[in-house]
């Protein structure tokens, strides 16, 4: 243990930063300026002049001293010189310097800025004005998010950030949160974005569950300008700001919503008819019957259900007789021939959800508060369903003006997230429903479910909570405190210290008691005809069984940030920021588990049987340092430049590689502030670049974070000896005393214009990311025989190209009283490319994953289908390593080496997979009179997904396959014979990776909708109101998608999975 | 104004002095992990660290796919599971085929370089318990040794890596000779025999028996057809034109010493130890040999075994019912009985027995089962082998109490894998066929269902929430004394060979063998093959007796039972097995569904893979790939 006393002498990197400050400090001393003081006073209005209340007014050469005005626009500033400017600047409005020429009474009018150029952007640590901003930068303000009524906010954001590639892969309630990448995908390993909250990076909870009414910004760093968040920057950052009071009277906000939901799509699955059909020539394909006897063999099952093999005389019973698959079609009785729509009787119509906020802010000169609670509940598309999410959401933002020199901002935020489950995962869920049978029963005629698919799942039963209940509430309480200092002798020299607290508990509580299911007494049925139902208990235990788990995680931020922010000169805009950080992540697991409970009566620990208990604990302490900073510098806001570094140590690192400085290089040029420049058209043009390396510590190799990969350590695991579990200690990777982070090289070139007499406005960016010292396992160089190939440590190696674009127009169309309006496009292309990842040498170049996409499919060459015998026989390649004995319906490849051998060689690395490499969007808003309208639409281009069923005996097939299938009465050389499950060379194993199974994903929806009715000012005074709003608004109303059997953002291939919403949803906003 | 310029200065110094100090505190300690340098030093944590070199040892033929369904004994019933690459022979360095039946050589390499660790680093541990760290340490031998010896089978033979590589060292290295391995697992298994002599023998762990055990067997596949180069030459046209026969076979030397070398390894463990009732001097009754045999299964796991059967085990894996890994799907051993019960029980058919096994039962007066004999073909499943009844399920068999969803559709508890006739002109099929109303899915292709490793015990239902501690039987006593009956009979001792032969024919009911010369070896394959069924055995002794091409290779036969109504009789509603009501009709048809079996010489061995051979270019090849 080192000696605290010391105050760390021995610690190479304190002096130097303190000797460095200390000089900084004593440095800008020198540059003070006494003069005579002066008060100012005055009122700003808005263009149409109403006064504007909360514009901010600052004196330019001493941005500390700074006023806002009141709720009536008025304003009283104390100057230190009457010969100063100030600056009135408000958010929408064009920001204005008036020289005060000893004057003392200055009145001000705004102009709204469609623009928004003056719109201050958030980066890291700290704002930037839009037209100083050097990086690649995309933002969205909180009112666009809340016109979505997604649950979720991270849906919310789909097509607003060009380059922000957003991807909801599952609808489930508690569990429907978007994958959010910046510019795709840049590395082999982690590729999620930092999430910084109201300064916070890595807050505990993300970004998924915040409540969108709070939201007052989102700015995303997608370039060199995240440098400054080091060792976890090199996905790029998003910064969330919530919203802060403003002076002025104070606003109370009630807004209400209440949608219906269903999925967007479910899979069309086959009929009873169709699938009994299927099942039918299933039996013959399967049998001893010579193909060419399938023909007849197919009218005789038609016939009357069997057919005799005339060489063998063994005779193949066809499993549905004709009377059979005719009382299915016909619907003759539900008892005996059903024809079910698993998704039908297992779900609703629509689906409720709600959402109530309630937010009060406003403020004095010295006191500014936002305040806010809300609840949102949002019910499953299971009938009784025992899936819910809850969240009950508080928040609290004070902002408090100490004295002249001290600013305090006081951050709480309390969350609850209360999901609750079925006690079957939705996989397994939909995978039954997937599978179920249309010729059986999901609900019997009176009612009662009926059998199981398999282990006892039956989806009618398994969504409900017949089968016990999985809670699993969640409790964040986050702390942000904030102190400003300034102080009169240094002017612009500001001292931040930032304190973050993040506490959590996620409880679960799983309560599995066995369920019962009913049969049909059918012989009973058939002979009197009245239905006997019996119960059988068809959970896989008869045992209730409880498991109780709590998770609690603690995290802490403190930082120091220290600005100094000056205009030399009028002309030369000086900003320096100085910080450190200190952050901790602690977390604490514990388990318990009891079964052989007596009685489902009691669902508490003590009451479960003493045998077979379980208990587990696990926890974990992370800790990350960083020194960080950024200069700034710009003349007459004309040449910009910014320098950001960050000095960053990692728990995760060993010792020796355990700091790494991070710099980001940025410059930018106002070509439109040049004396010179005069064209006509072009309002504003801005050229900027950037080039920065950053960090990504994420090792993650098979979804668990590596830690400790440095020491030799042993982990823990069990293994029955003598019958009984004893502990074990194993190897669980090799030391690697020496790796360190990934280096991100990312460039950037960015263009900003505004043209059309500030009608359009647009932005271009053009990246190239040169991943580098990508951790991976050396799996290709490193032989089995090793005895180490599956225990590979991180090693810096892997490298990864990322390229791409991004463009965002928007135009300010008409802005007259009555009629306003502007629309938008923006869109992002990525496409990466690995350049090294140590692939195992040996595989032809076009089979290689280098050179081509991460996780680029690897598949063989569908090339149609042999129709007939004759098709067969007049093939010439080599099909022995794929199937002894070609039948009508197989499949074909294309003999890519041109060997004549179908075999693995023939498998082709496509330029494609999964995830999309172009993301676009497009807005529409225009009000009426009293009416507000947006839309947004959205898609998506370049990827695909394979589809392929758990089909056969086991389970039911697509309408798709069934429509789309070769038959023997309608051979087709286009697509295959069926198949149960892997039961053909082309339905699974290795040939099963064809693309005829590969569907496109591309596709453009009408994400987001909201079309809003303000009722008019007469009405609403008599109530004392400001605003009454009603709405009505959709989220993913529309699709158009190349391929319709799932949701085109959907990543699974079986169809096993909870599909997205589509909603419908009304609501109102109250303002008084 | 300069006193308080200083104190901004402190006040700004202090507030940054605790956050830039400690970078120490980044030195965060795992708090789910132990150092290496303690585990050594501590016996409890060095004795856990050898408790994880057993977990690579997998399930053996618990596995939800089992070694059984790539010979002639079973099939597996679900496609798609890469089965038919290996049986039918498209098995190429680049299409190797199941992964879960076949032992990888990453793994195997994994778990010696585990055992590796242990051999260098016991005899410098620090803790004080000599006699633990013997124990551990040839426990460690063992475990090295059974681990190249399933490379040596599965694969020929391996590079011999005798110490745990570091990062970054040059890992090409090349195979050795099949005789080196042979040294070497001897040398190690030598040393676990003496390490181990006199420490406390654990279920579930290496004992001295063990490792005599493993060195009977490694001995006797030395010995083999398979091993002898001018032999494998001569029945293998793979090995005929393969250019580095030493890797896998001996070129050279006295075959007749290593028969020899086999017989005495094999006596020894015969005399160190005994096994369960093998002192008989005549048959016990058929009832009594199906008991005795049904308990050997059971290995003492069962309460319908008698536990005194554990005595067999000379090396087994243990399980346990506690919620824990174990429990894990896929399922292991506690789970037996789902993986390979019938769905009519909602099980999953799983490794179903093929008719060629059946067929190999002898009958109970010793002579063979024959189709072309019409008593036979009547009435197949009378009359033959205890053990027949102990190992297969079959239409009609009695078995467990059905559950309570099905128990009406069969209140007796058979097996129904045929289809009946329901008098008015169709069929009603079996609740344990593919055309069941239960789970069909899950019905077995061939008409069968194992019986054998699953706990016969009617109180324990095969269901995920109920599980079984059937030990699984890496080496038993039997398959030792089989061994020396082989060791004699290629060493010409037939007296001695008929006298264990009976000993183990006694124990289950069988008569005493009369055969003498070939017919003797046939009947003495026969025997081991009916002994060892299911016991991941057949596999090895169909290719070491290079008899491969003419049983494995063969495609697979399938039971089809149908029954018509007697003339005048009412068919019995729910249906039961009755002969008197119903006449049986037994078809056995070929079942290609997976897979169209076939032999070709390269399946001797397994290929090493393509990716393996390019990431260490010293490798060879296997024969004929």
């Amino acid at each position: 243990m080192k000696s605290k006393v010391n105050l760390c002498a021995e610690t190479s990197f304190f002096r130097p930063i303190f000797f460095a400050l200390a000089l900084f400090l004593s440095g800008s001393l020198i540059s003070q300026l006494y003069a005579q003081a002066q008060t100012v006073t005055g009122t700003v209005t808005a263009s149409d002049g109403m006064p504007l209340p909360g514009v901010s007014i600052v004196d330019v050469n001493d941005p500390a001293t700074g006023v806002v005005a009141d709720f009536d626009g008025n304003y009283t500033i104390q100057l230190s010189s009457g010969t100063t400017s100030l600056r009135f600047s408000y958010i929408g409005f064009k920001a204005v310097v008036v020289p005060v020429n000893n004057q003392t009474t200055i009145n001000v009018s705004m102009e709204e800025d469609v623009a928004a150029l003056d719109e201050v952007v958030v980066v890291g640590y700290g704002t930037q004005k839009k037209a100083t901003v050097t990086g690649a930068v995309t933002s969205v303000q909180g009112p666009a998010l809340e016109a979505s009524p997604a649950v979720s906010v991270s849906n919310s954001l789909a097509g607003r950030l060009p380059g922000v590639v957003i991807i909801q892969t599952s609808g489930e309630p508690g569990n429907d949160e978007s994958s959010i990448n910046i510019r795709g995908t840049n590395t082999l390993g982690n590729n999620s974005p930092l999430i910084v909250i109201d300064g916070i990076p890595d807050r505990d909870g993300g970004i998924g569950r915040l409540n969108p009414e709070d939201i007052d910004n989102i700015s995303v760093l997608k370039d060199a300008s995240a440098a400054i968040y080091g060792a976890r920057a090199a996905n790029g950052a998003l910064i969330v700001t919530t919203k802060q009071g403003r002076t002025g009277r104070p606003t109370v906000t009630y807004k209400a919503d209440f949608g219906l939901a269903r999925p967007t799509r479910v899979p069309e699955m086959a009929n009873a008819e169709e699938y009994l059909t299927i099942m039918n020539e299933l039996a013959i394909f399967n049998s001893n019957i010579p193909v060419s006897q399938w023909g007849p063999a197919w009218d005789a099952f038609k016939a009357d259900g069997s057919y005799t093999i005339p060489s063998s005389s063994e005779t193949i019973n066809a499993p549905f007789s004709p009377e059979t698959v005719r009382g299915h079609a016909e619907g003759l009785d539900p008892w005996l021939y059903p024809d079910t729509d698993w998704f039908d009787d297992t779900f609703k119509d629509w689906s409720d959800q709600s959402r109530h906020n309630l937010s009060i802010s406003g403020g004095g000169e010295n006191v500014k508060y936002y305040s806010s609670i809300g609840y949102t509940d949002q019910d499953a598309y299971y009938r009784n369903s025992a899936n819910r999410y809850q969240q009950y959401n508080f928040r609290i933002n004070t902002d408090v003006k100490v004295n002249d020199y001290i600013n305090a901002k006081l951050g709480f935020a309390y969350r609850k997230e209360d999901r609750k489950f079925p006690t079957e995962g939705a996989g397994a869920i939909f995978r039954m429903l997937m599978r179920g049978r249309p010729n059986e029963p999901a609900i019997w005629p009176n009612g009662l479910p009926g059998p199981d698919i398999e282990n006892g799942q039956q989806p009618v039963v398994v969504t409900t909570n017949a089968t016990g209940y999985d809670k699993q509430p969640t409790d964040y309480l986050q702390f942000t405190g904030n102190i400003d200092i300034t102080q009169p002798w240094i002017e612009g020299l500001k001292l931040t210290l930032l304190a973050g607290v993040d506490q959590s508990q996620a409880r679960r509580k799983r309560w599995e008691t066995p369920w019962t299911l009913y049969y049909l007494d059918r012989e009973n049925y058939i002979n009197t005809g009245v239905p006997v139902l019996e119960g059988a208990i068809r959970s896989n235990f008869t045992d209730p069984r409880l498991t109780q788990a709590s998770e609690n995680i603690l995290n802490t931020n403190l930082t120091a940030l220290l600005n100094y922010d000056r205009v030399f000169a009028e002309d030369h805009t000086v900003n320096i920021l100085a910080g450190i950080t200190r952050e901790t992540f602690q977390g604490e697991f514990f388990s318990a588990f009891r079964r052989n409970y007596i009685s489902a009566a009691v669902d508490q620990l003590f009451a479960g049987g003493s045998l077979q208990q379980n208990t587990d604990g696990r926890a974990y302490n992370r800790t990350r340092l960083g020194y960080y900073g950024r200069v700034q510098y710009n003349f007459k806001e004309k040449y910009l430049a910014e320098f950001i570094w960050r000095y960053d140590g990692s728990y995760i690192f060993p010792g020796v590689d355990r700091f790494g400085f991070f710099p980001g290089f940025l410059a930018g040029w106002n070509i439109s502030n040049e004396d010179w420049f005069n064209v006509s058209g072009i309002d504003y043009l801005k050229l900027r670049g950037s080039y920065g390396q950053m960090g990504n510590d994420q090792v993650f190799f098979n979804n668990s974070l590596q830690e400790f990969a440095f020491l030799s350590t042993y982990g823990f695991g069990e293994y029955p000896i003598n019958g009984e579990v004893v502990t074990t200690l194993e190897e669980t990777i090799l030391a690697n005393p020496s790796f360190t982070w990934e280096r991100a090289n990312n460039f950037n070139l960015g263009l900003d214009g505004i043209i059309l007499n500030n009608k359009l406005s647009f932005t271009l960016e053009y990246f190239l990311n040169k991943r580098d010292q990508i951790l991976i396992q050396k799996t290709g160089s490193t032989p089995g025989s090793s005895g180490i190939a599956d225990l590979l440590p991180p090693v810096n190696a892997g490298k990864v190209d990322n390229e791409g674009f991004e463009f965002a127009l928007n135009y300010y169309g008409g802005n007259e009283d009555s009629f306003k309006w502007d629309a938008g496009v923006n869109g992002g292309f990525a496409k990466n490319k690995v350049v090294f990842l140590d692939e195992i040498p040996g595989a032809p170049a076009y089979q290689r994953q280098e050179g081509k996409p991460i996780n680029a499919y690897l598949v063989y060459q569908y090339d149609g289908v042999f129709r007939d015998e004759a098709e067969i026989a007049a093939n010439t390649l080599d099909y022995s390593n794929v199937k002894p004995q070609l039948e009508p319906g197989d499949m074909k490849f294309k003999d890519v080496d041109g060997n004549g051998v179908i075999d693995d060689r023939d498998q082709v690395r496509l330029d494609e997979n999964i995830t999309p490499k172009f993301n676009f969007g497009a807005t529409f808003n225009a009000s009426y009179k009293n009416f507000d309208l947006a839309v947004l639409f959205q898609g998506a281009t370049g990827a695909s997904l394979p589809i392929q069923t758990e089909s056969g005996d086991i389970g039911n097939f697509l309408k798709y396959s069934f429509d789309n299938r070769w038959s023997i009465d309608n051979p087709s050389s286009v697509h295959p014979r069926l198949a149960s499950r892997g039961d053909t060379y082309y339905s699974g194993g290795g040939f099963g990776n064809n693309t005829y199974y590969l569907f496109s994903k591309d596709y453009i929806r009408l994400k987001n909708v909201q079309l809003a009715y303000n009722f008019p000012d007469k009405w609403l005074e008599p109530f004392g109101l400001t605003q009454f709003k009603v709405y009505v608004s959709g989220l993913n109303l529309v699709t158009w998608a190349k391929n319709d059997i799932y949701d085109p953002e959907s990543t699974i291939s079986s169809g096993q999975f909870y599909p997205q919403a589509k909603i419908i949803n009304t609501g109102f906003t109250l303002k008084f | 104004m300069k006193n308080r310029r200083f104190y901004t200065l402190a006040l700004a110094a202090l507030t940054l002095l605790p956050l830039s100090c400690s970078e120490d505190f980044l030195d965060t300690k795992p708090l789910d992990k132990i150092s290496a340098d303690a585990t050594w030093a501590d016996g409890a944590l060095s004795e856990a660290f050898i408790f994880n070199v057993y977990s690579y040892l997998g399930y053996g033929g618990f596995e939800e796919e089992a070694l059984a369904s790539l010979t002639d004994e079973a099939m597996f019933t679900h496609s798609g599971r890469n089965i038919n690459v290996i049986t039918e022979g498209s098995l190429s360095a680049a299409t190797t085929g199941n992964t879960v039946i076949v032992p990888q050589w990453d793994e195997l390499y994994l778990a010696i370089r585990q055992a590796n660790i242990a051999i260098q680093e016991l005899p410098e541990a620090t803790f004080e318990d000599a006699e633990l760290k013997d124990r551990l340490l040839g426990e460690a031998r063992f475990l090295r040794a059974y681990y190249y010896h399933q490379l040596m089978r599965y694969y020929g033979s391996a590079p011999l890596i005798d110490r745990p590589y570091e990062l970054d060292e040059d890992y090409s290295i090349a195979r050795s000779t099949y005789a080196e391995n042979v040294d070497f697992v001897l040398g190690d298994l030598d040393q676990a025999i003496a390490l181990l002599d006199g420490k406390p023998q654990t279920p579930g762990r290496a004992s001295k028996f063990s490792a005599m055990g493993l060195k009977s067997r490694v001995l006797l596949y030395a010995a083999s057809d398979l091993r002898d180069g001018p032999t494998a030459s001569a029945n293998s046209s793979a090995h005929a034109g393969y250019s580095n026969l030493e890797l896998v076979a001996y070129t050279g030397g006295d075959r007749m010493a290593r028969w020899n070398a086999a017989k005495v390894a094999s006596k020894e463990l015969l005399d160190a130890t005994s096994g369960y009732k093998l002192d008989l001097n005549a048959p016990v009754s058929p009832e009594a040999g199906f008991q005795n045999y049904l308990s050997i299964a059971m290995g003492g796991g069962s309460s319908v075994g008698d536990a005194a059967a554990r005595a067999e085990l000379l090396f087994e894996r243990t399980h346990s019912p506690l919620f824990t890994v174990e429990s894990q799907w896929p399922l292991g051993g506690i789970h037996q009985g789902i993986n390979n019960g019938p769905n009519g029980y909602h099980n999953w058919a799983g490794n179903t027995p093929i008719q060629q096994l059946v067929d190999d039962y002898e009958m109970m007066d010793g002579s063979k089962f024959d189709w072309n004999n019409p008593t036979h073909s009547a009435d197949p499943y009378a009359n033959r082998d205890p053990r027949f009844y102990a190992t297969i399920l079959y239409d009609g068999a009695d078995w467990k109490p059905r559950p309570s969803d099905v128990a009406a559709m069969d209140p007796n508890d058979q097996i129904q894998t045929g289809s009946y006739a329901n008098g008015s002109g169709g069929v009603i099929p079996g609740i344990d066929t593919r055309d069941s109303p239960i789970e069909n899915w899950n019905g077995s292709r061939t008409g069968y269902y194992v019986r054998k490793f699953i706990d016969a015990d009617p109180a324990l239902a095969d269901n995920q929430s109920s599980a079984q501690v059937i030990p699984w039987p890496f080496i038993r006593y039997t398959e030792i004394a089989l061994n020396y009956v082989e060791a004699c009979l290629e060493t010409g001792d037939e007296g001695e060979a008929i006298n264990w032969l009976n000993k183990i024919r006694y124990r289950v009911g069988m008569p005493a063998v009369t055969a003498t010369g070939s017919e003797l070896v046939e009947l003495y394959r026969n025997e081991r093959r009916v002994e060892l069924a299911y016991e991941e055995h057949r596999f090895f002794d169909a290719r070491r007796w290079m008899i491969a091409p003419e049983t494995l290779g063969r495609g697979i036969k399938v039971m089809r039972v149908s029954a018509t109504l007697k003339p005048g009789a009412t068919p019995l509603v729910p249906y039961r097995h009755d002969k008197n009501v119903y006449d049986y009709s037994y078809n056995v048809v070929d079942n290609t569904d997976n897979e169209t079996r076939s032999w070709d010489d390269k399946m001797y061995f397994f290929p090493l893979n393509r990716d393996e051979i390019n990431r260490n270019d010293k490798l060879i090849q296997n024969p004929g790939y």
